[in-house]
Order: C-alpha cells, then structure tokens, then sequence
C-alpha cells in the first residue's frame, strides 16, 4: 500500500525581487523585473510504501526542504497531484511555537497542541514527558533562562510523545551535542522498527548510508534516481 | 475550525501570557494606556465638544467610541504581524493559517475587557442610567469582532507579500479615525456628508454603542444591517483570498 503518491507533482516559485511595496513601485517605473518564476520541482513522480524509510540527498537548493514542505502540507503543489493516505506528523520541528517568556510546563502544552496532540493526552503522559527530559527541576521556569541543551531536550520529549505515521525529518540530527543526537537515533531506530514511514532529509551521508532503506537524489528539482541507498549515494558523490 | 479550538486556546494563551509576563507593569499598562489617551483628548477636546449638547459628560462619550476604536486599531496592528512572527509554525507545521490571525484577535478582546472594567466603573461614577438595552453591546461587539477579522486576514496574508502593508496601514488609520465620531459625534457633521458614517462599519458600531449605553435604546437598525453586510462582504472575499494564498504562505515568509 502506498502511502504518499507523487503524480507528475510540479512546483513553482515566484521569487519577490521586492520584499516591499516602495520598492516595487520603484521597480515597476523603473522597468525591472518584479516576480521571478522558478521551477523548483520538476514533474516528480515516484510513491512512498508504508515503513519505508527514504534519505532525500542533493546539494543545497536542490529542492529538498520543498519536497517536504509538500509531503507536511504547508506548502502546495503548482500542478499534478499528491495523495497522503495517512496523518502526517509535523516535520520535526523542535520547539515549534515556543516562547521565551513561558515556563516549560507552559510550553509543553503550547507545543504538545501545536503538534496536533489533545491536552487531555499531554496532561496524561506529562509525568513521562518530563522525566525523559531530565529538567524536571525547572519546569516552572520560563524557558528563558534555560541553557540551549535543556531548551532542546525539553523540545525532543515532546516530540517523541507524538505518535505519527509519517515522519518527516529535516535535519534534525544537526542540533545538539554528541549525546543529544544519539538518542535523537535511537528514538528514530525505535520509530522506524514499529514500522513508521520516515522521509528524512540530510546533509549527514553516513548517517543516511546507515539509516534509510531508500534514498532519492534530487538535482535541481529533477529526481536523478530512485532506489538502492548505496548506488544513490555514490552517484551523488560522484556529480558534486 | 472547531477541531483545532484546542490550538486556538493555546496560541491565544501565549499571546496573552507572554505579553503580561515581559513587564508587571504590562498587566497595568493595558487599562491605563486607553485611560489617559482618554484623559488627555477629554482635556483637549471637552471645550470645543461643550456646545454640542451631547447630554453627557464629554469624558464617557469619549472612551465609549475610543475603546472599540483602540480594540480595532490594535487588533489590526497584532493581526497584520501574526503570519510573519510565526514564521517556523508557518514554513513547517500544517494547521489552517487563519487560526494565527484568530488567535491574536482573542487575545486581543482579553486586553479590551480589561479596559473596559475602567470604562464601566466610570460610567458608575458619572452615574449613567443602567438600563437593558446595555446588553447590547455584547453582539454589537460581536459584529465588530467580525469585520475586524475579515479585515485581518485580508491585510496579514498581503502583509506576507509585502513587508511594508502594514505602514502603509498605519496612515490609512490615522484618517480612519478622523473619519470615525470617536472624538465627535455625527451630528457634529452636516447632514448632506453624513453618509460618509453609514458606509463606515466602525461608525455604525460606534453609534450603535453609544445608542444602547446612553440613550437606553435600540440602536439603528438599518445602519447595523448596512455594517453586517459589509462586514460579511468583506470576510467572504478575504477568506476566500486568505485561503487561496494559503498554499504559497510557506515559500514567502
């Protein structure tokens, strides 16, 4: 069963020369141009099975972070169409909506909802929550005054506390220190283990090499292969 | 909309708390700012305002067309800023956008319910005859809410565009205001440019206001249907702009 159906899906961009009104009034007496459109994924058809776990590979502007976008559905496709059978989990965003002034307890909630948890279930596991960030102690203190280490390990346990189908991972394993990201691993070996369809985006290689089960290689908004991790790779390695 | 009511409570309990957390003077800050711009226009304008027989005390007439107004004025400003300052939510999570707009909206009727306890203990203090018909206000109120919002959407999905609506915004309320009895009243104006206020929805709620708080009466049928029609109007087009935008939000912001 497929769980994400890619038809002919094409995006384009309008690139704003001006990011203001004054200036593309500006512009337009001036004869410049004003909106730029960039194909930024091209004709892309491929479908993603359930527990699969794809490595999306190409160099910066490739058009990864869009792919996701559309997957997450923030972002809309220009033409073709895309089908999501199942929920998807928000891209791992850690500490999506956080705010400073809040304490963490606060923002626990305000994060558990945003990422499409149901209060009643945060206040249920928020014991666990809790414990698994080891801050237990300054759970009543806006997040603030919290060292950049804590602010993380209080953003991954709520992540982890989501249930999702779908994955979408986008750079995640770039934060943090060496121990953050082992469990942040762990925690996606787990994931990928009870069968969750994961679509992981990275620069990391190795990690890509070790992790997923597919990879896709993007150039250009252009799929340039689909398939076996090792030969995606390499391939990837070989055009840069 | 109601599936995500859970969201909407949080993101407006952050506005609310985050704002009233950053200074104890912000709790107070809210009520007294509305209360001494009242204070200061009362002192400017009370004299000129004197001859036209307005039956109360210039002060209450005042903050009754200045509270809706500062309501008005500081929703739009919040509201034309909530897409932008939420860029990570935006580029990354999926829920319907205009419940970022919504959100800082309620937040906002939480400060003007504030503000209006001052407001209503002075009405006691001037001892304005309680009657009814005050508790029309609540959907008068309402309605405001409504073309607040319409207009909210509007400008934050344009303001994503283009970064300077919202100046550009702050000048057209500037002559908004002029243009709305909040320091005067209607009949300040000869009756021949007097359509001016029927076709602007803040004047009708602000007459609408001051009908069923002072004159303990209905307020103005025919003037509120024009406002709801325009409110309706209004939101059925920027809701339908916001939502076709919706999808290339995460590529601007």
């Amino acid at each position: 069963m497929a769980e994400i159906i890619f038809n002919n899906v094409n995006k384009y961009f309008f690139l704003q020369h001006q990011k203001t009104l004054k200036e593309l009034v500006q512009a337009i007496f001036k004869k410049q141009k004003t909106l730029e459109r960039v194909h930024a994924l091209k004709n892309l058809n491929f479908f993603i099975k359930k527990g699969e776990v794809v490595g999306i590979v190409g160099k910066n502007g490739a058009g990864k972070s869009t792919l996701l976008k559309l997957i997450a559905g923030v972002s809309a496709p220009t033409s073709g169409s895309l089908e999501i059978k199942e929920m998807v989990s928000p891209l791992i965003e850690l500490g999506a909506g956080f705010h400073p002034e809040l304490t963490g307890r606060e923002n626990i909630f305000l994060n558990g909802v945003i990422l499409g948890l149901k209060e009643d279930y945060i206040k249920k596991k928020f014991n666990e929550i809790v414990a698994f960030s080891e801050i237990a102690r300054f759970i009543d203190t806006p997040i603030k005054y919290y060292s950049s280490g804590m602010y993380m390990r209080l953003a991954f346990s709520v992540a982890i506390f989501t249930d999702p189908k779908i994955l979408l991972v986008d750079e995640i394993l770039a934060v943090g220190d060496t121990a953050f990201q082992a469990k942040c691993l762990t925690k996606m070996n787990e994931f990928k283990d009870k069968g969750v369809t994961i679509i992981f985006v990275s620069h990391a290689l190795e990690t890509v090499r070790a992790f997923c089960t597919r990879v896709l290689y993007l150039k250009k908004g252009e799929l340039m292969y689909d398939g076996e991790v090792n030969k995606g790779i390499d391939q990837y390695i070989n055009e840069k | 909309m109601l599936k995500y009511w859970e969201l909407i409570k949080h993101l407006t309990l952050r506005e609310i708390k985050g704002r009233y957390k950053q200074s104890f003077l912000g709790f107070f800050w809210i009520i007294l700012n509305p209360f001494f711009q009242m204070v200061i226009m009362s002192f400017v304008f009370s004299t000129i305002m004197k001859q036209q027989g307005l039956g109360i005390p210039y002060p209450i007439f005042l903050y009754a067309g200045l509270l809706p107004w500062l309501f008005f004025s500081n929703s739009l400003g919040s509201a034309m800023n909530s897409l932008t300052s939420n860029s990570s939510l935006v580029k990354k999570i999926y829920f319907p956008r205009e419940i970022l707009v919504l959100a800082t909206l309620v937040a906002k009727v939480f400060d003007f319910i504030l503000a209006f306890i001052i407001f209503a203990i002075l009405m006691l203090v001037f001892k304005i005859n309680l009657s009814w018909y005050m508790l029309l206000y609540i959907p008068i109120f309402f309605l405001q809410f409504f073309f607040t919002y319409g207009l909210s959407l509007l400008l934050s999905a344009l303001n994503l565009f283009y970064r300077d609506v919202q100046y550009l915004f702050d000048l057209v309320l500037t002559l908004w205001f002029y243009l709305t009895p909040v320091i005067y009243a209607t009949e300040f104006f000869p009756e021949k440019y007097r359509f001016i206020f029927k076709l602007n929805p803040m004047s009708v709620f602000i007459n609408a206001y001051r009908q069923v708080l002072f004159k303990g009466d209905f307020p103005k049928w025919e003037s509120l249907v024009v406002g709801l029609l325009i409110s309706l109007g209004l939101y059925l087009v920027s809701h339908r702009l916001f939502k076709k935008m919706e999808g290339t939000f995460a590529d601007v912001v």
